[in-house]
């Protein structure tokens, strides 16, 4: 989890991008999957943004991330592959209703794949932008006020913060005799149902703790222009945005 | 009772212990110390398999942590965390102290009495909400679950810190019943002073190696091994260092008086 939305320091080109032009070349890439009903071109897509990542944060890491957005859609995709019935029929069950169609699996394939090109640009860009850059470019060239930029950035923030504190919870529980570290995945799942009251409560406490120390700190006499740090905007940005572009316009036309 | 064979354990940051090992007996009392960061935690960790040895091996109680599982580890083995928060998670002390014995025990009556006597024990109001409560109350109930699954080893990442004197004196009482009635003790503290009056034996720890192994007594008079570790002796200590002579064995403010009357009893009687 932490490797899917923590900020991984660098120096590459992508890490030198202004954050907007990060932003912006995370969503493109996000919509020209969807923009497209091709199975090649999002396969495409995706090697295209497994080459952006692994020129950032290196190809082992890349890969380490794909693998897991692959486990990930492959459940969702046997979960829709059952539900289309359209088309001719594959393979048949035994119990008689439940069959596998041509389109169900091809269907379901574009999902699949569609899910893990769209989340690919999204966790890159996150590996490579500070968190704190992201807010201070909304703030600065978007005026979006502080509080909602704030708001957004540290939801991201807290999704690690969450899970570590999940582990924390679950090592403890176990440490005491409950069986987290059973096989049996509904099992766990069913022993997980009672810790949720204390990760919501530990969680609200910290929240309410940022919270407070946020405003000694002068959170509300935050401006515009409070932050020391610029975000030009540059060639290499252009050139990005420039490539980007071409993509998009390649997928709805190809 | 606890043995740990050569053990290696890595984190992505650096390597958080190389080469450590150590034999616990049945009913020994052992401290844990070392500075900041020197793989206290991660050591109580690696003791009931919640981290897996890189390389070497730990047995706890007759199992290998390497192939037993945690939870099964956990039925003879009581682990107390530096943060009871993570511990807690119902809603009242009675339901926390029950929802511990449901994995131990299995007659509900008998978890009922069980829950009693800790209650008892413990003198806690068992109808309390545990996220309400101070601190030290919260370590309390945290330490009060455990114990009510009467554990053979008990594991205790700094029970005393952040607690007033008077509720660490409480505890440590506890503690020490629980060993003269026959528990093994693994307990890490920074608190010199607990350690000098309560434990036994003494590992000191730094920076993921083991520099110490040995009695309390030898361990805070050991000038070298506690530089290295960053340790200050506690003052009792220090001072019948300083005075040496006949107090250079004294360790605990109860000896010094000791020593101290005898020592005036003696110029008297030459007088
Ligand atoms: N979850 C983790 N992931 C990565 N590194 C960790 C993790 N937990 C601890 N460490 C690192 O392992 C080392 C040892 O940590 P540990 O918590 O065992 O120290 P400690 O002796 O218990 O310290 P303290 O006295 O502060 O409790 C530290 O350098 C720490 O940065
Ligand atoms: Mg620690």
């Amino acid at each position: 989890m932490k490797g899917f939305f923590g900020y991984n320091p660098g120096n590459s080109i992508l890490h030198r991008l202004n954050p907007l032009t990060k932003i912006v070349i995370s969503i493109g890439l996000c919509l020209s999957c969807f923009l497209t009903r091709s199975h090649i071109v999002i396969l495409a897509v995706i090697a295209f943004n497994l080459l952006l990542s692994a020129s950032a944060v290196g190809l082992k890491r890349s890969l380490k991330m794909l693998l897991s957005l692959v486990k990930f859609s492959a459940v969702l995709f046997v979960v829709q592959v059952f539900f289309v019935k359209q088309g001719n029929v594959l393979l048949r069950l035994p119990p008689g209703v439940i069959y596998i169609t041509d389109k169900g699996v091809l269907f379901s394939l574009l999902f699949a794949l569609r899910l893990i090109a769209a989340a690919m640009p999204l966790s890159a860009m996150l590996s490579v932008t500070r968190i704190s850059d992201i807010s201070n470019v909304f703030v600065r060239s978007l005026r979006i006020p502080y509080k909602y930029a704030f708001v957004i950035t540290t939801a991201i923030r807290f999704i690690p913060l969450f899970s570590e504190e999940m582990t924390n919870i679950m090592e403890a529980q176990t440490a005491r005799g409950v069986q987290f570290d059973t096989k049996n995945f509904l099992k766990k799942i069913r022993l997980l149902l009672p810790l949720c009251v204390p990760l919501l409560i530990s969680s609200v406490r910290k929240i309410e703790g940022g919270a407070i120390s946020a405003e000694l700190r002068g959170f509300n006499l935050r401006k515009r222009t409070s932050g020391y740090k610029t975000y030009p905007f540059g060639w290499s940005d252009a050139a990005a945005l420039a490539v980007c572009g071409l993509i998009v316009a390649l997928t709805v036309f190809v | 009772m606890l043995r740990f064979e050569n053990v290696f354990f890595y984190r992505e940051s650096a390597n958080t212990i190389s080469e450590v090992s150590f034999d616990l007996r049945e009913g020994e009392f052992a401290a844990l110390i070392g500075e900041n960061g020197a793989g206290k935690s991660t050591l109580c960790r690696l003791c009931n398999g919640l981290l897996k040895p890189a390389s070497g091996r730990v047995t706890v109680c007759g199992h290998d942590t390497a192939t037993v599982s945690t939870s099964r580890i956990a039925r003879d083995t009581g682990f107390l965390f530096q943060n009871p928060d993570m511990q807690l998670c119902q809603n009242t002390v009675y339901g926390e102290i029950m929802f511990g014995l449901e994995y131990a025990l299995s007659d509900p009556e008998e978890r009922k009495r069980r829950t009693g006597e800790i209650l008892e024990l413990f003198s806690l109001d068992g109808g309390r909400d545990p996220f309400s409560m101070s601190r030290g109350e919260r370590q309390h109930v945290a330490l009060a679950s455990i114990l009510a699954c009467k554990p053979r080893l008990l594991i205790l990442d700094e029970p005393t810190t952040g607690l007033d004197y008077r509720e660490c004196v409480t505890i440590m009482g506890i503690i020490s019943r629980l060993h003269s009635d026959g528990t093994t003790i693994l307990m890490v503290s920074h608190d010199m002073e607990v350690v000098a009056d309560f434990a036994v034996r003494a590992l000191v720890l730094s920076k993921g190696r083991l520099i110490a192994d040995g009695p309390v007594r030898q361990i805070m008079k050991d000038k070298k091994v506690l530089d290295e570790a960053s340790l200050l002796p506690p003052q009792i200590p220090a001072l019948a260092m300083l005075i040496g002579g006949d107090f250079s064995d004294v360790l605990t403010a109860d000896e010094m008086a000791e020593t101290a009357e005898r020592a005036v009893r003696q110029k008297g009687a030459r007088k």
